[in-house]
């Protein structure tokens, strides 16, 4: 998400037109109507929905029953979704450190004026244009524990195979490899275009006093990339939060609730289970998480700024 | 001097021919397995070339899966949900960004609060009401609810701010309608912008998973994603049979070879799109 150019605010708009006036009254919400009513039909009103579902009980036959906070009280108590919470947050706190620092460097190696280059950023991008669906069922086999890829290498080598997906141990660890081989190269572009934005100037000015390339990186690569880091973080963070697709084709959060995640629970819970009323009360505890997410962003964004200008 | 160079550079051959190969090895694996016989899928010697190459897989999947009809369906439904965010977002966008009106502002915060708001939550409700109205499994339940998308109400509203104003007063003078000058003088200008929202929402939408995976049932709607994913989850965390992982990988590969040619054949224009708007493809 580059910077984007500052809205005008409307005092100017209308001045520089000068002529605000020309449309009828109505004109602006007939534009607006057709996306409002999707909108509220398959965004907003859902949203709202779904909030006081959570305070139902409810199959997808009958009708809900209103039960207060009983799903919440639940909640607290309910040992599938406290291994979902550790799992997803486990699974986030390894991928997002990973995939930051692996899409940073590759980015910074890809940058480096060799021919070939472009070889290795079309490469790096590669696996990111597969379907989820597609990357879950291709590392499925590779993580096969008999017949699979990697072990076949790993024992190889002589370190030994792993039961990647079918034991308890180190199957989201499967999971973990899975994503951060799909993803990174996403995480690289952003990083690339930001170094892009770099002033070649300012490598040429520290050069001739003599820095070295750590020097260079250390004191203007990477404080000079700390936007686009900031906004590779906060994306892998929400991704990670919300994993799904790759879970469910791999191991639908098994073995026993081993990669149980969130978002996987709430699809069990609700679409499985038909217990509509608690998957949404879940969902709802998913989305206080990300908006906690969203104000820790919002915070440290601002002191950024302030940061910077101070 | 010289020598040290030199090294620095076979140094990073040597790290990019690793890099290439790790990305694109497990690819190559796919293809492979995707043309062996069964008894050479299940062996723990590693073959990259096919000992006896047979396209049983792949006959396998057009005779169980109906993996045509999946991509028939992913076409029309991301066709659909692209020109249906073109014409909704170019005109709200549009409102936003270039009309006053009463409430404004407060539209514009509540449509961009559900940028927080995840869509899991939603699915529910949404389930709830395609059921009521019987239309679960049908190209609309998949269509319909990515015409509320917020992002690209947001990057059309940007755009057009940054319109010079002239152009619209001069067709204005002429005495152009507002959806006339919307139509003919304004889109045609916003073509990057609309480019950039088909871009994205075709690939959200070719890829999306979790929506498709609760809408649809039967392979009338059933998307390409959605159909992939059968291959591996009819038994998920146990050992399969070698002639599962064999048709799997020919399913894989008939799923993963359009997107890659096109990626290859469009790479400047993907990777330049993503690094604008940083959506998630």
């Amino acid at each position: 998400m580059r910077v984007l150019p500052r809205p005008r605010t409307s005092a100017v708009a209308s001045t520089a037109s000068g002529m605000g006036h020309l449309y009828s009254r109505w004109t602006p919400y007939l534009f607006l109507l057709p996306y409002l009513l999707a909108f509220l039909t398959f965004r907003l009103g859902p949203s709202l929905f779904g909030l006081g579902m959570s305070f139902t009980r409810w199959s997808i036959v009958g009708s809900p029953e209103w039960i207060g906070t009983a799903n919440y009280e639940l909640m607290r108590i309910d040992p599938r979704l406290d291994a979902a919470l550790k799992n997803t947050a486990f699974f986030t706190g390894l991928t997002v450190p990973l995939l930051v620092v692996l899409s940073l460097a590759l980015a910074i190696f890809l940058n480096q004026p060799h021919k070939g280059r472009a070889l290795g950023r079309v490469a790096a991008f590669t696996p990111y244009v597969l379907m989820s669906t597609v990357v879950g069922v291709l590392w499925t086999w590779i993580l096969e524990k008999d017949f699979g890829l990697l072990n076949a290498y790993l024992n190889k080598l002589g370190i030994g195979g792993l039961p990647w997906l079918v034991s308890q141990d180190v199957a989201l660890y499967g999971i973990i490899l899975t994503t951060v081989w799909w993803t990174v190269g996403y995480g690289m572009v952003l990083f690339l275009a930001g170094l892009q934005d770099i002033p070649a100037e300012l490598y040429e000015a520290a050069r001739i006093d003599g820095a070295g390339p750590l020097h260079l990186l250390r004191h203007i690569t990477l404080p000079l990339l700390a936007p686009t880091t900031f906004v590779v973080l906060m994306l892998t963070l929400i991704n990670s939060f919300q994993v799904f697709d790759q879970v469910y084709v791999m191991t639908s959060g098994g073995p026993g609730t081993s990669t149980l995640t969130l978002v996987q629970y709430i699809y069990t819970t609700a679409f499985q289970n038909l217990r509509m009323g608690y998957g949404a009360a879940v969902a709802t505890l998913l989305f206080g998480i990300l908006i906690v997410f969203a104000l820790i962003q919002a915070y440290l964004y601002r002191r950024g700024i302030r940061g910077v200008a101070s | 001097m010289i020598s040290m160079r030199l090294l620095g550079k076979l140094i990073w051959y040597a790290l990019l021919v690793a890099l290439v190969v790790v990305m694109l090895a497990p690819i190559a694996w796919m293809l492979s397995t995707s043309f062996k016989p069964e008894t050479e899928i299940a062996t723990i010697d590693v073959h990259w070339i096919p000992r006896t190459f047979t396209l049983d897989n792949y006959q396998r999947v057009f005779d169980r899966f109906n993996i045509l009809r999946w991509t028939l369906n992913s076409l029309i439904v991301s066709t659909g949900a692209t020109l249906l965010v073109l014409l909704l977002d170019s005109l709200a966008g549009y409102a936003l960004a270039r009309m006053q009106f009463a409430g404004r502002g407060v539209i514009f915060a509540v449509i961009l609060s559900m940028l927080f708001v995840p869509m899991q939550i939603t699915v529910v409700p949404l389930f709830l009401m395609f059921s009521k109205l019987n239309l679960t499994d049908t190209y609309l339940a998949l269509i319909l609810p990515v015409g509320a998308n917020v992002t690209g109400v947001f990057l059309m509203r940007q755009f057009f701010l940054n319109i010079p104003y002239e152009l619209e007063d001069a067709a204005r003078v002429d005495g152009a309608s507002t959806l006339r000058i919307w139509w003919s003088v304004v889109l045609p200008l916003a073509r990057p912008a609309l480019t950039a929202v088909a871009i994205v929402t075709f690939l959200s939408t070719w890829n999306s998973f979790f929506w498709p995976l609760i809408a649809t049932r039967t392979d009338a709607s059933r998307t390409l994603p959605v159909g992939i994913a059968q291959f591996m989850s009819l038994r998920p965390g146990q050992a399969q049979g070698a002639q599962a992982y064999g048709q799997a990988m020919a399913g894989a590969v008939l799923a993963a070879m359009p997107p890659i040619v096109v990626f290859y054949m469009l790479q400047r224009y993907f990777i330049e799109g993503i690094s604008m708007t940083g959506i998630k493809g």
